[in-house]
């Protein structure tokens, strides 16, 4: 049995790392982390800037080598595999990044063919669209007058398109308005409930509590708490992420990156 | 994946006002630039043709004449254009086309081309060839400076990057949508073949199709190594602007500013001689040291004379079955086509040298080696031009011996005195000329061949591992 199995309750892990380990030059990133979310959970990692929540997607988009240790997708090294892993993978960014002069549905389409989907219908695509969120009108206007969440939605789309197994969030509701933050935290669950597996980086402890299986806090590149969201309370969590905050402030991390 | 490049990079050009405008004006200027590269064809070889007619019927009637004085009413060798000098007319219409066939002398026509020839390169012409010289390298420009460098400042970069798209992909959609784009210049190209065509290849130029085919796929590595340069320097550059201004400057000086200092510094370290310097030396060299009253031409005359009475055993010139002024003026031309064989490698070598050292500035400037390229295969360069100069020359030099010929055996003690007529004239040949062979032709372009391959693969070279470069560096973002 692979050691990307987790046989807690009989279901691989989507997303693991194991011992992973990322430096850049003198400044530690990440040390020895070891998560691991299943098809239909939510991870959350919480934590300051340069706790290594982005270096960490970035190590399953294989963006990074890893120092040492492995970031696996669905069972598959990243660092051996990186085309193949890309495939499970959806990734939206705080800002998803479109092309103005065409419409959601010509970005979406461009987006869904460059991962290999590209024989989808223009039907097929509005269903996509509106699973997300957006109306066919919408859809087919120029996304240069579309609000972060509207580009949000493209990017959700974009995941349904891609046929996902696994998505990495990150940050994904920043400068989003309540309304659109509540819409985007409404399909990030209807996701996780139709099996896919979500790690999501974000400084939002409230909207974590609401979606996270499990969530995560990470300081100085180090998983240094795992709490479930159902056995502990949401006041609680506040509290422990912002002690770990405290001293996170009292004592510099030994290395800080992205 | 790279379809799915392509066919987001076309729509975007598509929708893109500015593309389309400097599309359809070089376009337009293409079309011009072929219409006028065919009218200018057709109009040299209508006068070429009425000036041989008229050069022919005038010499068959000019009726009694001594055949020297015949051999100074002369007659000219008109060269032929042929018809890929609708797309590049290269310096032929600074080379002069017609050579005066005179006796004693090689025709001052071929000195005026010498007072010009590789300054004239300088000028810029409405021809096919200079629009895609000058215009297409800006178009290929202004389609990739964005390519990844706005990719890397929109977000798409990473976007694309999370996708599992490997950066050659990238490249290699974006390169060919780019080209797609260039492509649509050539209608104005296939016009101005059509026409090239259409009109009457009196040259005759040997491998005309693989001319063509060498001429297009010389512009297509051109075009390609504009491209894959903004490709590869919009991948290095923070900043689409920045890969802008790098681009545009490296444009100017390629296709503008190199080939000017090119030729100025080719001129200015192997200078060709004034005209009437020239001239007047090379007229002193092979008239007066054979006519003149120096003691050297008095030798060079007494020589002959003697030699000839031994070679018929008589004492006098006037015991001579021939005419001796007649043998007297083939001597006189023999001896004065070695001044001219002297004078013109001399000036031949003069324009080779400055063709060298504007060559070595094609390592820095591209439209340099292509321009060589171009003409070459088009028939219309300086070496062509001499080929046709070279072959005019060996014919004035059989037409004023057979004129010389005429006198010796006819004119008996006549000498200036006899008189030649029109059934002599009309037995006299035209001059025909066969351009060199490619092979010759491609002997003399090897090198731009090389640097513009070079050039081609550099740039290549420069966008592949820029986009990977760009590739490491947002993933460090």
């Amino acid at each position: 049995m692979s050691v990307a199995e987790e046989n807690t309750n009989g279901r691989m892990a989507m997303l693991q790392t194991i011992n992973l380990r990322k430096t850049f030059g003198d400044v530690v990133a990440l040390e020895s982390l070891n998560i691991s979310v299943k098809p239909g959970e939510t991870l959350c990692l919480l934590g300051a800037n340069g706790a290594g929540k982005t270096t960490t997607i970035n190590l399953f988009l294989g963006f990074l080598e890893p120092t040492s240790g492995e970031a696996l997708v669905n069972g598959r090294n990243v660092a051996m595999a990186p085309v193949e892993t890309k495939r499970d993978i959806a990734y939206i960014p705080e800002q998803v990044a479109l092309y103005p002069s065409l419409s959601g549905l010509e970005n979406l389409k461009y987006f869904a063919a460059l991962a290999g989907h590209d024989k989808y219908s223009d039907t097929d695509l509005y269903s996509f669209v509106e699973r997300a969120g957006l109306s066919k009108e919408q859809a087919d206007r120029s996304v240069s007058g579309y609000s972060k969440g509207m580009r949000q939605k493209i990017g959700v789309a974009t995941a349904l398109a891609k046929q996902a197994k696994a998505f990495l969030l990150d940050e994904p509701l920043s400068g989003l308005d309540p309304s659109a933050a509540n819409e985007f935290a409404r399909l990030a669950d209807e996701l996780r409930a139709s099996g896919a597996a979500i790690l999501m980086a974000t400084h939002d402890i409230f909207r974590a509590t609401e979606l996270a299986s499990r969530i995560g806090i990470m300081k100085a590149g180090q998983l240094v708490e795992e709490l479930d969201p159902k056995t502990v309370h949401s006041k609680e969590i506040e509290a422990i992420y912002l002690n770990h905050m405290r001293d996170d402030h009292a004592a510099p991390a030994k290395g800080e990156a992205a | 994946m790279i379809k799915a490049i392509i066919w987001k990079e076309l729509l975007q050009y598509r929708r893109d006002g500015r593309i389309l405008a400097v599309l359809l004006i070089t376009l337009a200027l293409g079309f011009a630039a072929a219409f006028n590269g065919w009218s200018m064809v057709e109009t040299q070889q209508r006068e070429r043709q009425a000036a041989v007619t008229s050069d022919r019927t005038t010499w068959d009637n000019q009726g009694k004449k001594n055949p020297h004085s015949a051999a100074h009413f002369s007659r000219y060798a008109f060269q032929p254009t042929s018809s890929l000098s609708v797309f590049d007319p290269g310096l032929k219409d600074y080379m002069g086309s017609a050579i005066w066939l005179e006796a004693h002398y090689r025709d001052p026509a071929t000195l005026r081309a010498v007072e010009d020839a590789v300054e004239i390169q300088r000028f810029a012409r409405l021809t096919p060839a200079w629009i895609l010289q000058v215009f297409a390298p800006l178009l290929a420009i202004l389609l990739a400076f964005a390519g990844i460098a706005a990719e890397r400042e929109r977000g798409t970069l990473r976007q694309i990057m999370s996708s599992g798209v490997p950066p050659r992909q990238l490249f290699v959609g974006k390169a060919i949508a780019a080209l797609c784009i260039i492509a649509l210049l050539a209608p104005s190209v296939i016009a101005a073949v059509a026409l090239a065509a259409n009109t009457h290849d009196e040259v005759g130029l040997p491998g005309t199709g693989l001319r063509l085919t060498g001429i297009v796929i010389a512009y297509v590595l051109y075009i390609g190594a504009f491209t894959f340069a903004a490709i590869g320097i919009s991948a290095r550059v923070a900043k689409s602007k920045t890969a802008l201004v790098v681009l545009v400057g490296f444009w100017a000086a390629s296709v503008v500013f190199v080939p000017r200092l090119a030729t100025d510094v080719g001129s200015a370290l192997s200078p060709a001689p004034a005209a009437a310097d020239f001239q007047a030396r090379m007229s002193a060299d092979a008239s007066g040291a054979f006519w003149g009253g120096s003691e050297e031409a008095q030798a060079r005359r007494a020589a002959v004379e003697a030699e000839v009475l031994e070679q018929y055993g008589v004492d006098k010139i006037e015991d001579l079955p021939i005419n001796y002024d007649g043998y007297l003026l083939q001597e006189s031309e023999e001896f004065a086509n070695g001044v001219f064989d002297r004078y013109y490698d001399e000036l031949w070598g003069t324009y080779e040298t400055q063709s060298d050292i504007v060559r070595l500035f094609s390592v820095i400037s591209p439209t340099l080696a292509l321009g060589n390229i171009s003409s070459a295969l088009a028939g219309s360069d300086l070496y062509a031009h001499r080929h046709f100069a070279d072959r005019a020359e060996l014919f004035r030099r059989d037409f004023v011996k057979l004129l010389n010929e005429e006198m010796i055996q006819k004119g008996g003690q006549d000498g200036y005195g006899y008189m030649a007529d029109n059934d002599f004239w009309q037995t006299n040949p035209d001059f025909t000329y066969r351009p060199p062979s490619l092979g010759a032709v491609m002997s003399n372009i090897w090198i731009d061949i090389l640097v513009l391959l070079a050039w081609a693969i550099a740039a290549l070279q420069l966008a592949f591992r820029g986009v990977r470069f760009s590739f490491k560096q947002e993933a460090m973002a």
